[in-house]
Order: structure tokens, then C-alpha cells, then sequence
């Protein structure tokens, strides 16, 4: 299955990853459980910096 | 003797006085000497006399300076606007320069070797390459880049014009671009690394300047403590508190910067933020440069020490949390540089160790690769498009990794290298 530069795959031991393709001729796997992990939390992006003003 | 007497003309009786003047005569004596000596009356205790003119028995008394004030084993004699005592340090602590103090001087803990807490505090260590854009673990290692808006904004590794260091870091809209959303960069201690401050006054320092057409108001930020376990500051960070804020314009000339705030002794995390708030359209040199960051117990910055002490003990540092093979690791790569040995399970898979140059945090979950190939000792050369990590057989020390490939014979032992390509990692 393939959602813009990404590409699911199941390996032999029936896991899934996900293969991103960062151009360039280089990319990057992760189980697809720590890419949809890493989706969310972007999606909730919010640079924490604390005050003590 | 001279009548009256030489130095105060005290007024004695003579041979010639009648007996009858005698008490008289000796009354005028008396209140003589009486007068002359009333400046030596009063005083107290320890206290000496002191000249308070030029005049003849101007004294005063004055409670003397020159004293020791030294009044315990290990005191040391110092200074303020009068003599002081500094009473001696902790066991172990050294003595520094501090001008924020009465006597100018401090004792505080740990100054030696490893004193650094901010792993690749000088920048020299880019593994991932030299310049990033997106938000993640993309430029100097250990540094996270918060960017929310990837286009117009570049973190890029600098030749060093800074005494000392070899690279510093940038941070830079691109000319032209109108995005004004803050943008920042953070790094996060694993807990392991932050447990030593809990309780403890500690320095955050780091180099900084900004580009002639920097834009925006104050750089802010600042450095806080969680209370989870290996977070990072820019996603869940659990009961984040500030130890200190800060919040500066820098200057287009380098100068050193530094917050001291006390941890709680709660805390098993720590973290630093620097929040970047653009505005307008930006020029050619709307820029932050950064370098050397260092995290130190004590309220004085000290003189920079990477946490590694070299090249390759910061090296060493980095790759606890991310180690790549290849280009851009810090060494030079080969067109078939090999990083693992280990067979085809089938005619489009490979199993291959690749042994770790440290033992990470973790073992590995991401894998990223370029330009990578198997070879057995009896087929050319095979492309490989994929490689994932096998979580079954992965450890710290060792990553297990499937290649996807095709044409490859079953069960024959062979190697991952570079595809002929130097610019290729895994």
C-alpha cells in the first residue's frame, strides 16, 4: 500500500513497516505502529517552553 | 626640667612658690595634664587609637582592620570592601572567579572532566547530515529540530569563526520568506544522564549570535525538568516545570550566554528549549548561529568541555541514540563498504547482522539506508530497496536487519555493503 512517499510492507515474519522515501535516493523503516505513533503526535504539534515569568 | 614642661607647657611649682600656693599650684598642674591627656579616654575592648589629624593628641579610638578574621580550619582571607573571611568548601568543590559574590570568589562542585552534560555540546557530530529541515532528529546529533513550517528554514552545520570550535550550528529563514511561526531547537537529557542534577544549582551557557538581518524580538526559552522517563521536551513531557527562563536579542558578534536555576529534587528529566519568534519578510542574513551548549552543576559557567572530552569519545556519546554507517558518518566510505554478514532466508530476502560500534540506549526501532547492496561470493552485486529492522533478534550491540531484494540464491551467506556508491549508509 503506498500514501504519498510512503510504502507498507510485511516482512517473512508477518510484521508490518513502513518505508518512507526522504528523496534523494534515501529512506527510512520503522514498524508501521511507530509511524502511525509518530503521525499523531505531530499532528498534536506543540513546542513546550515553560516560564517561570 | 623645663617649667612649664618642654612638650605640653604643663605649669609646675616653683623653688620660689610659697607653701601655701602648693595646692593651688598643683591644681593648675593637674587640670594641665588632665586636658592634654582627655583625647586617650573611652574606647573598648580590642579597640586601638588612631590619629584623626595632624594636631597634637587628635586621637581617636578605632576598632583595628588589620585583624584576622579567620576563625576555622580552611578559611581563606579575602576581600570585600573590608578584610573578610570565605569559610572553606564542600569536600572536592574548587574555588572559581565569581563576581556576583561579596569576595569575588565561589566555591562549587564539580568542575572536572565530565562535568558537561550536553552530549555534542560543540557541534562536531552531524551523522545525519549537514543541513535539515524537518521536525525530528535532523542535523547536529542530540539536537531536535521543532520546525513546524518546513519550508523557508534550514539548520546547517557552519565552518566555526568562534575560537575554540570547529562548527556551530545555524539557523535560517530562507530570503524572502514571509513564515513568522516560532521555530525552534531543544535537546533532551534521557533520564539516566539528568538524575545527577535533582536537587542540585545548575549553568546552562551556549555561544550565540544573530545574522545582520535577523528579525523578530528576543530569542526565549529556557531550561526545565519533567518528572517521565526519556522524553522529549517538544512531544509528551511529563509535570514540565521551568527551572529558568530566558529570553534575549542576541548580537551580530559572539557572546556567551547563561541561566542558573535549582532543580527540583523530583526530577528525572531534563531539557533546554531556544524559541525563535520571526517577523517580516526575511533578508539574506536573518540567521541564529548556536555552539557550545554545556549543562554543569554550580551558578557559574565554566570554561566549555565536551562530555566526551574528544572527537571520539563525543562520537561514542552521540551513538548511544543513533549510529549510522557510511556517508556522513565521520568517516570516509567506499563504494562497497561492508557494515554486516549474514545469509538469504529466500531468493528476495537476506537476514544480516550489522554489529554496533556502541551499545545504544535501546536497541534500534528506525532504520534509515541509501545505496545499499548484498553480495554472495557467487552472485554480482544486489540492489536492495528494503531494510527493516527484525524487532525479534535485535538488541542494543547488534542490529538484525531484513533485506528486500531479488534474484538472490536461498540460504547462501553474504555480505550488505554500499551499491558501488560512496554517498551509501545504513
Amino acid at each position: 500500500m503506498t500514501m504519498d512517499n510512503v510504502t507498507f510492507v510485511t516482512d517473512e515474519q508477518g510484521v508490518e513497516h513502513a518505508i518512507i522515501d526522504r528523496g534523494n535516493g534515501e529512506y527510512t523503516s520503522m514498524q508501521k505502529t511507530t509511524y502511525e505513533a509518530q503521525q499523531a503526535q505531530a499532528e498534536h504539534f506543540t513546542p513546550i517552553v515553560t516560564s517561570d515569568e | 626640667m623645663a617649667n612649664p614642661t618642654t612638650n605640653f607647657g604643663w605649669v609646675m611649682p616653683t623653688s620660689t612658690s610659697l607653701v601655701t600656693n602648693l595646692p593651688a599650684d598643683f591644681n593648675t598642674f593637674g587640670q594641665g595634664v588632665d586636658t592634654s591627656m582627655a583625647q586617650l579616654k573611652g574606647g573598648s575592648t580590642g579597640q586601638v587609637l588612631s590619629k584623626t589629624s595632624a594636631t597634637d593628641m587628635a586621637f581617636t579610638w578605632v576598632t583595628p582592620t588589620d585583624q584576622t578574621p579567620l576563625t576555622t580550619k580552611g578559611d581563606l582571607f579575602t576581600f570585600t570592601t573590608v578584610d573578610a573571611r570565605l569559610a572553606v568548601g564542600n569536600n572536592g568543590e574548587t574555588l572559581v572567579a565569581d563576581s556576583s559574590t561579596s569576595t569575588g570568589l565561589r566555591y562549587q562542585a564539580t568542575t572536572a572532566a565530565g562535568k558537561n552534560a550536553i552530549i555534542n555540546g560543540g557541534m562536531d557530530v552531524w551523522q545525519r547530515g549537514t543541513s535539515g529541515t524537518t521536525r525530528g532528529y535532523n542535523s547536529a546529533d542530540r539536537y531536535y529540530l521543532n520546525n513546524p513550517s518546513v519550508a523557508g528554514r534550514t539548520y546547517s552545520r557552519q565552518a566555526s569563526d568562534l575560537t575554540g570550535f570547529q562548527y556551530f550550528m545555524r539557523m535560517q529563514r530562507t530570503a524572502g520568506s514571509t513564515l513568522t511561526d516560532g521555530f525552534n531547537v531543544s535537546y533532551s537529557l534521557e533520564s539516566a544522564d539528568s538524575y545527577r542534577f535533582a536537587g542540585q544549582t545548575v549553568t546552562l551557557s551556549w555561544y550565540m549570535r544573530k545574522g545582520a538581518t535577523y528579525s523578530g524580538a528576543a530569542l526565549r526559552g529556557g531550561l526545565s525538568y519533567g518528572t517521565g522517563t526519556d522524553q522529549n521536551i517538544d512531544n509528551t513531557y511529563t509535570g514540565a516545570t521551568s527551572i529558568v527562563s530566558f529570553s534575549q536579542t542576541p548580537t551580530t558578534s559572539w557572546v556567551r550566554y547563561s541561566i542558573t536555576g535549582t532543580v527540583s529534587s523530583s526530577a528525572t528529566e531534563m531539557a533546554f528549549t531556544l524559541v525563535w519568534d520571526p517577523s517580516g519578510t526575511a533578508g539574506a542574513t536573518d540567521y541564529l548561529d548556536l555552539t557550545g551548549f554545556q549543562l554543569e552543576i554550580g551558578s557559574v559557567a565554566t570554561q566549555f568541555m565536551r562530555t566526551g572530552g574528544n572527537i571520539q569519545g563525543e562520537t561514542s556519546a552521540c551513538q548511544r541514540y543513533y549510529v549510522r554507517l557510511g556517508a556522513n558518518s565521520g568517516a570516509v566510505a567506499g563504494a562497497y563498504s561492508t557494515y554486516g554478514n549474514g545469509y538469504s532466508t529466500s531468493t528476495t530476502d537476506a537476514s544480516i547482522v550489522i554489529p554496533l560500534p556502541t551499545t545504544m540506549r535501546v536497541a534500534p526501532t528506525v532504520c534509515e539506508f541509501s545505496n545499499v547492496a548484498i553480495q554472495d561470493f557467487n552472485t554480482a552485486v544486489i540492489a536492495v530497496s528494503n531494510v527493516t529492522i527484525n524487532s525479534a533478534f535485535v538488541s542494543p550491540t547488534a542490529a538484525v536487519v531484513a533485506a528486500t531484494t531479488s534474484g538472490a540464491t536461498a540460504f547462501r551467506g553474504c555480505k550488505l555493503s554500499n551499491n558501488n556508491n560512496t554517498a551509501g549508509y545504513v
